[in-house]
């Protein structure tokens, strides 16, 4: 009995410990006033912001007023299955430019995996329509270019520049779009396609199938957000910074 | 009492604490709980026929503040900026910010189908502090969306902050707010959500 007495204690005693330990509590005011853990904000110098807002707003009533109704009737017109195959299809072509970025982060495994995506949904998935590669083990998607390769370097942004119809950028990362666009076949050099039209169509083509994604987040964002230009700018600082640390 | 009885009693006493401990630690689980409350959200959201506007937006924000504590995201995101505000003005910025994000973030989900989430995992940040990730598929794009959870006395497990796409809106929005009060005021500010609460699209 007092043997069961005792058991009994040390269970008891035991369960009350356990639910205690589950992790210590933070105080309400300790939590509001702590850092935030992104540590100090990622910033980005913004020396041109007068210009910048001015570009900002062009391309944000050339989103809402035309872009958007038209993103919106395309998605609803074009079936689901066909949009993917025609993302897809697109982002197979961009493999040299991640191909080219991972070289030069010096992630020659990543590299590797990214030329074994391109052949095998070259091939089996029908020019990259289908993704096969995403069933393979090992060749899941990586997201470089080499804006990042150079960020690795020790490059900073430089400074944040707003593209007319393209959205935000900064100098180090449009000078990486230009190599990017130097490896890319879209959208020069295009050796497999010499006629100005087609390649003309196939670049209209791929912004056209991103836009429905693209405009329902910025749209949500748009409405929610307090200052509109701080919020892309800063959601691009902190994107970029996550991209180049994975 | 006899001897054989009191040690029955125990016994039985035994079993039923055992068995209550598994439920115990199940229930508590954040990541299942949270799940449960984003699901019951969006079940709200597509329920086409017994609520009307009001009583459903109603239901949606009792829904979230079980599990998001909205006060702490918004006066961290406003950080040093809250103090410039008296107490009717924080009082009134919170709701408003909370009304405008629900908003802004179920708009569009309520005519569109339904979303389709997958939660994938939970990491400790801290001895106090977790982040729950999971991906959120609509329409053929696949986003990362992770929170941010605190075990805040008194509350319990309570989100803190959103990452979509590792952006924390958190940081996103202390941006804006430095930007407002560089060069505006807290009544500009309540203006301001009130207008964008009034005409979304403009």
């Amino acid at each position: 009995m007092r043997h069961s007495l005792k058991l009994c204690i040390l269970f008891s005693s035991t369960l009350v410990l356990t639910v205690a330990s589950r992790g210590q509590q933070i105080g309400l005011e300790d939590l509001i006033d702590e850092d935030l853990e992104t540590g100090p904000p990622v910033t980005i110098n913004d020396p041109i912001e007068g210009f910048n807002r001015a570009i900002f707003k062009f391309n944000d009533g050339l989103y809402t007023k035309i872009v958007t109704p038209f993103a919106r009737g395309y998605s609803k017109v074009v079936p689901d299955p066909i949009e993917k195959g025609v993302g897809n299809f697109f982002d197979n072509l961009k493999f040299p430019s991640r191909f080219a970025g991972n070289v030069l982060q010096g992630r020659l495994n990543q590299a590797g995996r990214e030329t074994g995506k391109f052949l095998v949904n070259s091939t089996i998935g029908l020019g990259g329509i289908l993704k096969p590669s995403d069933d393979i083990d090992g060749l899941s998607p990586s997201d470089e270019d080499i804006g990042q390769a150079f960020a690795k370097w020790g490059m900073g942004h430089g400074f944040y520049i707003v593209l007319p119809f393209l959205g935000p950028t900064s100098l180090r990362d449009f000078v990486g779009d230009f190599a990017d666009g130097a490896v890319e076949p879209i959208p020069d050099p295009w050796t497999l396609i010499d006629d100005d039209t087609d390649r003309l169509i196939l670049q209209v083509a791929e912004i056209v199938n991103g836009l429905p994604r693209l405009i329902e987040i910025y749209d949500s964002m748009r409405r929610s957000a307090i200052d509109p230009y701080a919020s892309v700018r800063d959601g691009y600082a902190q994107r970029r910074a996550r991209q180049v640390n994975e | 009492m006899t001897l054989p009885k009191i040690q029955r009693t125990l016994a039985l006493f035994l079993l039923a604490t055992l068995s209550a401990a598994p439920a115990l630690f199940a229930d508590d689980s954040p990541a299942e709980l949270l799940e449960a409350t984003i699901r019951e959200v969006i079940d709200t959201l597509h329920d086409q026929e017994t609520l009307g506007v009001e009583d459903k937006r109603n239901k949606i924000l009792d829904l979230l503040q079980q599990r998001f504590s909205f006060d702490i995201i918004i006066r961290r995101a406003l950080g040093r900026n809250w103090r410039q505000l008296d107490e009717t003005q924080q009082e009134q910025v919170t709701n408003l910010i909370s009304d405008l994000l629900i908003q802004a973030y179920t708009r569009e989900l309520k005519n569109g189908p339904k979303p389709e989430i997958n939660f994938l995992g939970t990491e400790e940040l801290s001895s106090s502090k977790i982040e729950i990730s999971s991906t959120v598929s609509y329409k053929n794009n696949l986003v990362a969306v992770s929170y941010r959870l605190a075990n805040v006395t008194g509350r319990g497990w309570q989100v803190y902050d959103v990452l979509v796409e590792g952006v924390s809106m958190v940081s996103n929005y202390r941006q804006q707010f430095d930007e407002h009060f560089q060069t505006k005021n807290a009544k500009q500010l309540i203006e301001l959500l009130k207008s964008k609460i009034e005409t979304p699209d403009v």
